[in-house]
């Protein structure tokens, strides 16, 4: 409770962070916008000095952010529809699942090219092609959350909303949007991390003969590893870092903590995350004045607006609906076939060589993944189990490890490579080490997850029975880890996969270092504009993903939800 | 017999001195009485019953057989009628009760309740079939021969509910009783609008339930309270569909938060509320739209025996003192005594596919004590319906010749033990409600253990009473391995599907079989559901019995080894 009489120099004070932050918003909001209205220069130079870098993380930061409330609105449409109607259901999540596997780098040059088409004048356009860009890299994890929440919304709430006769805003507002809340959230999280772990990659490329860039903190690190210059790659990198995690400090953890109050839980919770951020956002009398002028109204009319509309007889609404329907979907299917059929005359243009370089580079991948996975599951497996048992210790480090997480692998990767050249080992080994770094945190944080969970009697049993620390391991470590672990694993693999493009191809030193792989051959093809290559490539990774994914993760995924569950 | 003064009796009868022939019978002690009355012919009887004083006529009918005492109460009108059955002594009601058909206990029932209006009190004939209560005004919902069916993946499909004639009344708390499973839910579910009906229609007023949306309200068993809305918000999310506006609105809500008791707590949120304080936050959104009807889930199901307690009691608080804006409320439960405490009329169901098995008036004054004798009647009248399936099974309809598959009741094995342990130590019977007081077992619970006893014939079960057969005996006092064996033979003699699975695996050579055909065998009878936990125990029982062990990582039965040699030694 706040007391009631408060000096109201006090309450001003506490707000002018919020009137300073709202005020410094507008402003660089405003510039963005002067930028982006500019003429096209697609050859800006990008300086290297540390004095240039805070515009350049203003830069990245408002892409990643503009793709990401377009992947948010994406998101919302696709799963709503997906959820609520069950024609299209069949024929949009397999496409999902299909375009989740697609690595970000294949959908360059057509995103491109599309957008530099539609705004040839303005720098919006090269800009919307990266926001674009980045935006497939963000979206489908997320539209898979909001999906499946609204598909597993309890019964009797959905029998509420339906016996007191919510219309569909309300319906919309007041359950599912909370219901898919915690999900959402969490797969946001991932997706914007994943933002600028393919931030170099989109900032900077080649388009045929084009080579465009984009100033932003990505083209910096390009630039900089380019010029093989330590001093700038270190400061991109510690930049790069403060951005994440002042971002995490200011956004996610305000945002977690807020989103707690939609758990569908039916006691409270012990431990609730708590953010200082949110608690002085939440005290602020301007934001919640500013609130009550503008959303509390805004809500209240949509509410009403649309409670009219529903509780107002609306008749032959079924002949209406019909005939959009069929030609919308009769559309789609006209536009799926031609896609199909371009895709197979681009197909047929493959050679010889390009079939080889996929089959060899798609074997290359393939072992390089899972030795990745293996490493990666040599050392968080052990580490992970240790400190999941030991609650004071996981206190300690699992904020560390956070932030060690939140550093993307690609920006830590030319001082890798720098390291590696030196010591004598090359790009085969760097892109492992690359996929380790970007893989392997997932694993850990599953592991310590799992390893926490263990209940303490079965621990004590195996105390009790004096079990060795092998049969420790065997009959109750692993057993119970196993549901967790293949999280893990599932996610890291798909991550791995996809991290490949920028693993296996890198532009250093004025030069292109690669190694054989799939994810080589797809970034040499949009380098060079061979889209045949390109699409071949493109389909043979996202086929091999999705069959790995349905033949062996979607089996274990069984296994460990009967066998392997620990019920409490 | 006493010769002197039967003699003394037929005298007096035959001068037709009717006092003196009674005086002469109530100086006589009251089993004597009972004889020497049974033993003058029938005109005579009933002449003489009809001027008996009330106590009297109450002494000897508890003593007469029950069918005696039936006819004879029907010499005298009903309002006397009720006070002969008031006066009989609480045991002796019972047992007449106790055995008395079914038809007749509804009968006589009906005539119980009657207020006491002189055209009830002509002389009722017996033939007559049962006759339910009568609604005096006219129903708000009537739902006509309505059903439904499961379609299975095949393309044919599964009757869960029989074709069901129901009319809701205004003014009157109507219970839905039946076992779990029975689809009492899906009917409220029909009756509401929420879910479709295979066949029949549903009437609101006339009109079908899908054009008018009818100003309904259900209170659920888990609540389902939006756990991120506030307690006043919650109240007001049906307010808000209803297009109201928000002053309106919000004092709508606390009015209706204040009815349940919850003043103070508009801005907590559920997850800070106990189970008893979420289920008013459910009242409180109920009735904040007046709804015409107020449909209940298994309300009370969630919580604990004193919460449901005190929250049962003021919601007949509220409806008796007029307090809530509803004309009627429609209760679904699995409790016997809930129904019995609360409604004015009781609908039981019986199950696979459910139908209406008894809808009957319970015309007890409220409020109502659990241990009074009439109370009693009701309660012990429904574990025998729910307890003799046949008892009421309609005739065969056309089409549908398929002779019903054995339905195992889902009772663990060792539960039946704990059951005929303790009929054991009763000395052999008891009454179903006294044990499931005494074990604080629902009725739901307790159902399929009796049935399961009695399916294995280990017990036999009648009106309301369980009694264990020597076999049940038997095996009551056998030791561990004794058991096992008797269990063995009990299954394979009574339970079809363990016999069925018993005589594929013995038959097929390598002594194996994959669980998915029995699956599929029972796929042609039930739903999926049911299916599951057809399967669920038929392994129960057939691993303690060895009859085969299963093997959950391949899915597959095979012969029990130990079993076998057992069996042959």
């Amino acid at each position: 409770m706040a007391p009631k009489q408060e000096k109201p120099l006090t309450g001003l004070l506490r707000d002018l962070p919020i009137i300073l932050a709202v005020i410094a918003l507008f402003y660089a909001l405003l510039s963005l916008t002067r930028y982006w209205t500019g003429p096209v220069n697609t050859q800006p130079v990008i300086h290297l000095q540390p004095g240039a870098l805070p515009k350049y993380a203003l830069f990245s930061l408002a892409r990643i952010t503009v793709a990401y409330f377009l992947s948010l609105i994406v998101t919302l449409i696709y799963g709503y529809v997906a959820a609520h109607n069950a024609r299209a259901e069949r024929f949009l999540i397999p496409l999902l699942d299909t375009l989740q596997s697609i690595p970000v780098l294949s959908f360059l040059p057509p995103v491109m090219v599309a957008m530099v088409a539609l705004i040839p004048t303005r720098q919006l356009g090269v800009e919307l092609g990266s926001i674009v860009l980045i935006f497939t890299g963000q979206v489908w994890n997320m539209t898979f959350s909001v999906y499946s929440s609204m598909k597993n919304i309890p019964r009797e709430l959905l029998e509420a909303a339906q016996v007191y006769r919510l219309s569909w805003w309300q319906r919309f507002v007041q359950l599912e949007l909370p219901y898919s809340a915690i999900g959402l959230v969490w797969n946001s999280m991932m997706s914007v991390a994943g933002g600028w772990f393919f931030l170099m990659a989109c900032e900077m490329f080649v388009l045929g003969n084009r080579d465009l860039r984009l100033p932003g903190l990505g083209s910096y690190l390009q630039t900089a590893a380019n010029a093989g210059d330590t001093r700038a790659i270190l400061w991109g990198v510690s930049t790069m870092v403060l951005v994440i995690v002042m971002m995490d400090q200011l956004i996610w953890r305000p945002i977690i903590a807020w989103s707690q109050k939609f758990k569908m839980e039916q006691v409270e919770a012990l431990q609730v995350p708590r953010s200082p951020i949110l608690d002085l956002l939440r005290r602020s009398k301007f934001l919640s004045t500013a609130a009550a002028i503008t959303v509390t109204p805004a809500r209240e009319a949509l509410g009403l607006f649309f409670a009219r509309r529903h509780l107002a007889p609306r008749p032959n609404r079924v002949a209406r609906k019909f005939p959009a329907a069929w030609i919308l979907g009769i559309a789609a299917l006209l536009g799926l076939l031609y896609a199909v059929v371009q895709m197979l005359i681009e197909l047929g243009r493959l050679t010889l060589p390009d079939f080889r370089a996929i089959l060899l580079g798609t074997g290359a991948t393939f072992l390089r993944v899972e030795l990745t996975l293996v490493l990666a599951g040599l050392w968080t497996i052990p580490v992970g189990v240790y400190i999941g048992l030991r609650p004071k210790l996981s206190a300690i480090t699992q904020p560390i490890a956070q932030i060690a997480a939140s550093v993307p692998a690609t920006a830590l990767f030319p001082i890798v490579l720098l390291f590696l050249i030196r010591v004598g080992g090359g790009i085969g080994i760097g892109s492992i080490v690359l996929l380790l770094l970007g893989t392997q945190w997932y694993l850990l944080f599953n592991i310590i997850a799992g390893a926490s969970s263990i209940p303490t009697d079965l621990k004590e049993v195996c105390d009790v029975f004096r079990l060795s620390r092998v049969e420790h391991w065997r009959r109750l470590f692993l057993p119970a880890i196993f549901p967790y672990l293949l999280t893990g694993f599932v996610t890291a693999s798909g991550g791995a996969w996809n991290a490949s493009i920028v693993a296996e191809y890198f532009h250093f030193h004025g030069q292109t270092i690669s190694t054989t792989g799939l994810g080589a051959v797809i970034s040499r093809a949009t380098d060079s504009s061979n889209f045949s290559l390109l699409l071949g490539a493109t389909v043979t990774m996202a086929a091999l993903v999705v069959t790995i994914n349905r033949l062996l993760w979607r089996r274990l995924y069984v296994l460990a939800s009967t066998k392997y569950k620990l019920e409490s | 017999m006493n010769p002197p003064a039967a003699d003394k009796l037929r005298a007096s009868l035959s001068q037709g001195n009717w006092d003196r022939a009674l005086t002469q019978l109530e100086r006589l002690d009251p089993q004597v009485a009972a004889d020497l009355f049974m033993s003058i012919p029938f005109e005579d009887q009933e002449v003489l019953f009809r001027q008996m004083p009330v106590e009297f006529a109450a002494t000897l009918a508890g003593i007469f057989p029950y069918y005696h005492t039936y006819v004879l109460l029907h010499s005298r009108p009903v309002d006397e009628l009720n006070a002969i059955v008031d006066k009989m002594s609480p045991a002796a009601r019972m047992q007449f009760i106790d055995e008395l058909p079914a038809e007749a206990w509804q009968r006589l029932m009906n005539e119980l309740q009657t207020p006491h209006d002189a055209a009830a009190a002509a002389a009722p004939e017996l033939a007559a079939p049962a006759i339910p209560h009568a609604p005096l005004e006219a129903p708000i919902i009537e739902a006509r021969h309505i059903e439904k069916r499961f379609q299975r993946p095949d393309g044919t499909s599964i009757q869960v509910i029989a074709p069901t004639d129901l009319a809701v009344e205004p003014g009157i708390i109507i219970a839905l009783l039946g076992p779990s499973g029975s689809g009492k839910s899906t009917l409220l579910r029909m009756l509401t609008g929420l879910a479709p009906t295979s066949a029949g229609e549903v009437l609101w007023h006339g009109k079908p339930v899908a054009e008018c949306a009818p100003n309904v309200a259900i209170v659920f068993q888990s609540f389902a309270l939006f756990p991120w809305l506030t307690v006043l918000e919650n109240v007001e999310v049906p307010l808000v569909a209803r297009a109201m506006e928000h002053p309106e609105r919000h004092r709508r809500a606390i009015q209706s938060l204040a009815s349940v008791g919850l003043t103070g707590f508009e801005n907590a949120y559920p997850k800070e509320l106990s189970g008893g304080m979420k289920q008013r936050v459910g009242f409180a959104r109920a009735l904040a739209v007046e709804p015409e009807i107020l449909f209940m889930d298994e309300p009370f199901s969630a919580l604990d025996v004193l919460t449901a307690e005190n929250l049962r009691g003021e919601l007949l608080e509220l409806w008796l003192g007029k307090k809530i804006p509803t004309r009627s409320i429609f209760l679904v439960t699995h409790n016997i005594e809930e129904a019995v405490l609360l409604a004015d009329r009781i609908i039981v169901l019986g199950r696979n596919p459910a139908k209406i098995r008894a809808d009957f008036r319970v015309p007890l004054a409220q409020p109502r004590e659990r241990n009074s004798a009439e109370f009693l009647l009701y309660v012990d009248y429904i574990y025998k319906l729910m307890t003799q399936p046949q008892l009421e099974a309609g005739p065969p309809v056309p089409g549908e010749t398929k002779v019903p598959y054995q339905v195992l009741p889902h009772a663990r094995r060792g539960t039946i033990a704990g059951l005929l342990e303790l009929l054991g130590d009763r000395g052999g019977k008891e009454d179903l409600y006294r044990i499931a007081d005494e074990l604080h077992l629902e009725v739901d619970d307790l159902l399929p253990i009796v049935e399961a006893a009695v399916l294995l014939a280990f017990a036999k079960s009648d009106k309301g009473d369980v009694e264990i057969t020597p076999e049940g005996k038997a095996f009551a006092e056998a030791d561990i391995s004794t058991r096992k064996r008797l269990f063995r033979d009990a299954a394979l003699s009574h339970v079809t599907l363990l016999q069925q699975m018993h005589s594929a695996l013995a038959n097929k050579s390598d002594h194996t079989m994959s669980l998915e055909f029995f699956r599929d065998l029972l796929r042609e009878h039930f739903p999926d559901a049911e299916v599951q936990r057809q399967i669920e125990t038929a392994l129960n029982w057939g691993r303690y019995a060895d009859l085969f062990t299963y093997h959950a990582d391949s899915d597959r039965l095979s012969l029990d080894e130990l079993g076998v040699g057992a069996r042959d030694h």
